[in-house]
């Protein structure tokens, strides 16, 4: 067996060991509330068994092990439906960031310790109710004020806000200048007077993302995290890790073999729909199109193992998969037919087709939009012209609204 | 599990590329698609000059004793260049039906003559939209073949046929000598496929396998040529998103590339999709020969390699506008060839049942 499969038998059977403390089963019929504080035990759980940061320097209690260990130790842990997902923006962008960026080391190691027990939450803050996918069109602004600054403005979608302690912000601190070039990155705490948060219900019931409106937030100058006007490329810098998170061929929908038991278990017209062509159609796309996937990923970590860069091609995951399992949670419905009404808000939208298809959309915005996407594949991996940018080059205050 | 190519591999692609980027134009391509009965001939001569032809035969029969991952690198490179001729996958399912099906003497008999490309195979399994008949349309009785094998691709050049017949109440998988055979054109719209109609009267024909071992043994060759097939749709497909790609960059309207607009970039952007996910499916599929999923990952691969090249061959006409519907910029030799690859080796249509009967467990 490789070290790597030591690895992944090792953490399979502590993942395992801790299923019926933390895992799908236990979380049955919890609210929110009771299922983020299992959710931080179950984190405070991984740190003490050295499954958490687990790619990250040990001079911040991270393992100090490589992004294949992350990403095995993930896939492992995908299986079991842990109450993980308060923890997944802060420990995937704001806290590494922090770790790069931040300039009090001190103030840094603490911060970090506690996000890797569970203890505290970060939240990022860059999407605003003018644009999402046009980032660098940001309006909340920093005015200096005495030796810090003062924010004022409002972001929306921000993850676990209302969860949160921290969080990164970026915002503009010169409107004279082009719109890249104006914007600086802060952290700031969002206890801090003037700092409101409002959860927004989204249209699957659940309220993850929130509005947060920044009213004269006072902040002092350590809490900057770039150079004043440098704060675009820290913000690049969030996304380049973000496309290192796990993949998942299923689109975080359900596996295919759960729509192959349903096709076999429907009758259609009086016959299994898994012989009806309509349904076996499908099923064989949606097949192929997920095997190339999985291939894909299978090489990017063959490649990292050998020290290479994975291709371009690792883009196409989020694309590819989202938006075929929202085609398919539709036609798993359809199968239903009038069974197919009935909706558990509470479903896992790994296991329930309902909850797959009411959530998709969001899948296929959160992170960057499908039309993002091709625009980065189209720009930067095939060397297409960039669209017709009519805000190029001119300074941001003179963009017309 | 899949793999990353090494670097004899990575080799092979490279030479193959350059040589046949070298050998084959379109200006030699097109004027067959006008002529019944001839393919490109320097195609062929490179395939045996190059060893093209012994490379996934074994050694003992004058074979390279390579495998399916470095034939599927050479179909790449072929299906780039629009390959002049079908018997390197024709020759390749016929050789390995006898190498694996065949007695020692058929085995020293036919596989020193197809390593070496003096012979050409061909496979004859359909019988029109069925790519496996559970009836075929030939019947074997004494070891004499009679019927009519329609639409095999290569059987106006082939010297040899694995064909499917009825037996005496079962089918039979068996290798027919075509010497002497009457052939019948089939004028297409991808001559140089070199498509006939084979007509069989007591030929003598000798028997690989028989009954349930016969089916599934011609289901295992499908399998293996769809996946040397997929890599050469996965070739074209990506050579075709490459044109595409260049010509957005250069060709201007409106004041700008046309490679500027959303409607023309996400359509590239789309097939770049399409090739990836086919050339994942195709190295997948390829590495697992002789393993228990081989046939699922080799309908993987067909479907997916079916799909980009279609789609590459619409689009990438569609994007050049007026000028890629013209005979001379040669886009239709891909087009016809995407369609003609599509129906050999099995339809879609084909492939998805394979694959769905293994996914719900109601394998054969």
């Amino acid at each position: 067996m490789s070290d790597l499969e030591t690895y992944r038998a090792k953490a399979a059977a502590w993942l395992e060991s801790m299923a019926p403390t933390f895992g799908r089963e236990a979380r049955k019929g919890l609210s929110e509330a009771e299922d983020l504080a299992l959710g931080r035990r179950y984190q405070k759980a991984k740190f003490d068994a050295g499954y958490a940061g687990i790619n990250w320097p040990t001079e911040y209690g991270g393992q100090g092990l490589t992004h294949l260990e992350k990403v095995t130790f993930d896939a492992e842990e995908m299986k079991h439906g842990f109450p993980n997902f308060y923890f997944g923006i802060s420990l995937g962008m704001p806290v590494p960031v922090l770790m790069q960026f931040g300039s009090d080391k001190e103030f840094v190691k603490e911060r970090v310790l506690r996000a890797l027990q569970g203890e505290e939450i970060w939240c990022q803050l860059f999407s605003e109710p003018s644009g999402g996918s046009d980032l660098a069109g940001l309006r909340t602004r920093a005015e200096p004020d005495g030796n810090g600054w003062k924010i004022n403005g409002q972001k929306v979608w921000t993850s676990w806000a209302h969860y949160s302690d921290y969080g990164v912000i970026v915002v503009r601190t010169d409107p004279t200048v082009p719109k890249h070039k104006g914007l600086t990155y802060f952290w700031v705490d969002m206890k801090a007077p003037g700092v409101t948060v409002r959860p927004i219900k989204l249209a699957g019931g659940d309220s993850h993302v929130n509005e947060v409106f920044f009213d004269d937030v006072k902040i002092s100058d350590d809490h900057r995290m770039s150079p004043v006007g440098g704060g675009f490329s820290v913000a690049l810098t969030t996304l380049m890790i973000e496309r290192y998170v796990a993949t998942d061929s299923a689109g975080f929908g359900p596996h295919l073999d759960l729509f192959v038991d349903l096709a076999k278990d429907t009758l259609l017209g009086g016959r299994p729909a898994i012989e009806d062509g309509r349904i076996r159609q499908q099923i064989a796309r949606n097949y192929a199109m997920r095997s190339g996937l999985d291939s894909i990923n299978v090489r990017a970590r063959l490649m990292m193992q050998a020290g290479m860069i994975p291709g371009a091609e690792g883009s196409l995951n989020k694309l590819v998969a989202v938006r075929s399992r929202q085609k398919l949670s539709e036609l798993a419905i359809d199968l239903q037919g009038t069974d197919g009404f009935a909706f558990d808000e509470h479903a896992s939208q790994k296991e329930d087709w309902a909850s797959s298809w009411l959530n998709a959309p969001t899948g296929r915005i959160a992170g960057g939009s499908d039309e993002t996407l091709l625009n980065t594949i189209a720009e930067k991996v095939l060397g297409l012209p960039q669209d017709h940018r009519p805000d190029k080059g001119i300074p941001f205050n003179q963009i017309p609204a | 599990m899949t793999i990353l190519y090494d670097e004899g591999q990575q080799a092979i692609a490279t030479e193959s590329r350059r040589v046949l980027e070298a050998r084959v134009s379109k200006d030699a391509l097109l004027p067959l698609l006008e002529t019944v009965g001839e393919y490109h001939r320097p195609f062929w001569d490179t395939a045996k000059e190059q060893g093209w032809t012994a490379l996934a035969l074994p050694e003992v029969h004058g074979g390279l004793g390579l495998g399916l991952v470095e034939l599927g690198l050479i179909a790449h490179q072929a299906g780039r260049s629009v390959s002049g001729a079908p018997f390197l996958t024709s020759g390749f399912g016929a050789a390995k039906a006898i190498e694996r099906f065949g007695t020692d003497a058929q085995k020293a008999r036919w596989l020193p003559g197809l390593a070496t490309g003096e012979r050409i195979g061909a496979v004859a399994f359909a019988d029109g939209p069925d790519a496996l008949p559970r009836r075929p349309q030939l019947t074997l009785t004494d070891d004499r073949l009679d019927g009519v094998a329609r639409g095999v691709t290569g059987g106006l050049a082939a010297d040899l046929a694995v064909v499917l017949a009825n037996g005496p109440g079962m089918p039979v998988l068996a290798v027919v000598d075509l010497a002497g055979v009457q052939r019948d054109a089939v004028a297409s719209f991808d001559n140089s496929r070199m498509i006939a109609d084979l007509a069989f009267t007591a030929t003598p024909a000798e028997t690989l396998a028989v009954g349930t071992a016969a089916r599934d043994a011609a289901l295992h060759i499908l399998a293996l040529q769809a996946v040397v097939t997929a890599h050469e749709q996965t070739g074209g497909a990506e050579v075709l998103m490459e044109i595409a790609r260049d010509y957005a960059l250069t060709r201007r309207a409106f004041g700008q590339p046309i490679g500027a607009f959303q409607s023309v970039k996400h359509r590239i952007a789309e097939l770049y999709g399409l090739v990836e996910l086919a050339r994942a499916n195709c190295i997948h599929a390829a590495a697992r020969e002789g393993q228990p999923d081989f046939i699922t990952a080799a309908a993987a691969a067909r479907l997916s390699a079916t799909e980009a090249y279609d789609t590459a061959a619409r689009d990438c006409i569609q994007i050049h506008g007026g000028i890629g519907v013209t005979w001379e910029l040669g886009l239709h030799l891909h087009m016809r060839r995407a369609r003609s690859l599509a129906i050999e080796q099995g339809s879609s249509l084909f492939w998805e049942d394979v694959l769905v009967d293994r996914l719900a467990g109601e394998a054969a």
